[in-house]
């Protein structure tokens, strides 16, 4: 039996000591995370000159967002951003998805292919963004290989061309990180119970219908998680752009996305002089994180509702 | 007659109908090989060579290319600030976080779940667009242009994942553990560090496997805040690379494979280890 005053006293303890060991991590985070984040919302509402802000502006920084001259870059990287989300749903996750339950239905070999195909994700998309850049050159493998084999003519300038550069970073990005969605999706395969398979295969269910009626509706845990980590990845979406097309998101900012026009506006790259425009930063940079949070938080609720439950 | 069929049926069919699924597999592994097999192979050719002979083993394996990517474009330099921030991120990262899992995860406070939602908060918010105040700050203390401002930074986005894995981990020990330890007279920072730290090896690697590659990889914050040559590290001196050298492809090949190298090796020898805490976590970037 411990003694209420000793209890009393180890509570104390406890209680300097907790504050003590917290307070490294709590100091690092609130000084390089929390503070310039809540800052960084704060200023979108004044009126900034260089890096100085100078007076309240209520919601002007937001108004002057969305007219000439920001408005069109505003709008385009809004769809290069919202079509790059829905081309990786389909071309990684959902191809992911093909390829997690090919593995599941083999015993064998199920762990070599799952290391080789997430081995690209643990590459920086800097070196994955250079490669496919002198890939996809003209005068690059790719190009070499297409005309060897009579599928093109010439010059491959699909990087240099508006209508296909945004699909061939989107392709690139989902060869990045193909792997998540088949490690994801197959840790929630081996989850569900295999009596579950069993019955299914013996009224007759195909390999296709178990996929469709059966696997599908258990694994909206993991279809879950990798809709809401697709979501947060594109729309930060930076790197692959910067190094295969220029932080202008060329040809003429046909792949520009929200954050390469914000990393233009807050440092000086945007327009023809460079200049900056912290206070159009700062309202872009706080409608996005609205945008993510808000985003982030409706999936996180839409597929809580839809977990099936057994 | 017909159990005949049925069975020879039976036997060749599965087979059969697994060649498909097969196919598919195989053609991806290609899609994820061939690009790296590419990509070492044109390491040790010259520029001519490449245009010349795409796929097949370079002449010779000449190092040339390595050695002008580490000592003329001084990739060698940028290897080193690589790895003092990874290194240094990663163990800033677990002391600090396994200190605040501690006390969160296993002593009654009455604000344990508060200062967690504060700290687990962090894995979600987007602070790429809180880098112009970032970036004053960082001028303010003078931490421009300076590895530990880089280490700083890392370590506090970092943070928020790490006390989450920690406090996961160390939630489950039995609360014996330590309550022996104490009677026995051992302070607090003894039976962190001595005792319970010890029990969840399994989430120091994850946190320093997952610390290291997005700190190895990460390119945003040195582009911001190091603009000095002698500072850049790998990510972002290849990116300035890819434009200078555009022309000497072999080079370009060469420092993509030196600053890859290091992953490569930690992959192969944690492939296992990487593949269950990404399945089973998924938070990742």
């Amino acid at each position: 039996m411990v003694h209420p005053r000793r209890k009393s006293s180890l509570r104390r303890t406890q209680q300097r000591m907790a504050v003590l060991f917290i307070l490294p991590a709590l100091a690092v985070y609130a000084l390089f995370v929390l503070y310039p984040l809540a800052m960084s919302l704060w200023g979108s509402f004044f009126l900034w000159k260089g890096l100085r802000m100078v007076e309240f502006a209520g919601l002007s920084n937001f108004s002057r967002l969305f007219v000439f001259p920001s408005g069109a870059r505003l709008y385009g990287a809004l769809w290069h951003n919202t079509a790059w989300f829905f081309g990786i749903m389909v071309f990684q996750n959902g191809i992911g998805l093909l390829f997690a339950w090919l593995l599941f239905l083999r015993d064998k070999g199920a762990a070599f292919f799952q290391s080789v195909f997430f081995f690209p994700a643990v590459l920086s998309p800097v070196i994955v963004g250079a490669l496919w850049r002198l890939l996809l050159a003209p005068g690059g493998v790719a190009e070499w290989a297409l005309n060897g084999l009579g599928l093109h003519q010439g010059s491959l300038t699909v990087l240099g061309n508006s209508y296909t550069a945004l699909w061939m970073l989107i392709a690139v990005d989902a060869w990045n990180w193909m792997g998540l969605p088949v490690l994801i999706y197959t840790a929630g395969l081996r989850q569900i119970s295999g009596q579950i398979f069993e019955a299914a295969k013996l009224d007759g269910a195909g390999d296709a219908r178990m996929l469709l009626s059966i696997a599908l509706p258990l694994l909206m845990p993991a279809i879950g998680t990798l809709t809401t980590l697709s979501f947060i990845n594109t729309f930060n979406q930076f790197d692959i752009v910067y190094v295969m097309q220029g932080v202008q998101g060329n040809p003429s900012y046909s792949t520009d996305t929200l954050v390469t026009y914000f990393y233009r506006l807050a440092f000086g790259a945007e327009g023809a002089v460079g200049i900056t425009d912290i206070g159009l930063a700062l309202a872009l940079g706080t409608m996005l994180f609205l945008i993510l949070s808000i985003g982030t938080l409706m999936m996180l609720r839409f597929f809580d509702r839809r977990t099936v439950q057994l | 007659m017909s159990a005949l069929v049925n069975s020879q049926r039976f036997a060749i069919s599965p087979r059969l109908a697994r060649l498909p699924g097969w196919t598919v597999l195989v053609v991806w592994t290609a899609a994820v090989l061939l690009p790296l097999y590419i990509l070492v192979v044109s390491c040790f050719k010259t520029t001519a060579e490449i245009y010349d002979n795409r796929l097949g083993l370079p002449k010779s394996f000449a190092f040339d290319n390595f050695v002008n990517a580490w000592t003329r474009a001084h990739l060698g330099q940028n290897f080193v600030n690589s790895l003092i921030v990874t290194g240094g991120a990663v163990v800033l990262t677990i002391v600090v976080s396994a200190m605040a899992a501690y006390p969160l995860s296993r002593y009654r406070l009455g604000w344990n779940g508060i200062m967690l939602g504060l700290f687990l908060a962090g894995i979600m918010l987007p602070i790429r667009l809180a880098s112009v105040e970032l970036f004053t700050l960082m001028r303010n203390l003078d931490l421009l242009d300076s590895l530990t401002g880089l280490i700083l930074v890392y370590s506090a986005i970092r943070i928020p994942f790490a006390v989450f894995i920690f406090a996961n981990f160390m939630r489950v020990l039995p609360s014996e553990l330590d309550e022996a330890a104490r009677m026995d007279g051992a302070g607090e920072v003894r039976i962190l560090f001595q005792i319970i730290l010890p029990m969840v090896k399994p989430a120091v690697s994850i946190v320093a496997i997952f610390t290291a590659i997005a700190v190895w990889n990460d390119f945003f914050f040195p582009l911001i805040f190091i603009f000095d040559d002698r500072y850049k590290t790998v990510p972002l001196a290849i990116s300035v690379f890819v434009g200078q050298f555009r022309t000497d492809w072999g080079l370009v090949f060469a420092s993509l494979a030196i600053s890859m190298a290091p992953i490569l090796i930690m992959y192969c020898l944690l492939a296992r280890q990487i593949r269950e805490g990404v399945g089973a976590g998924g938070g990742m970037k």
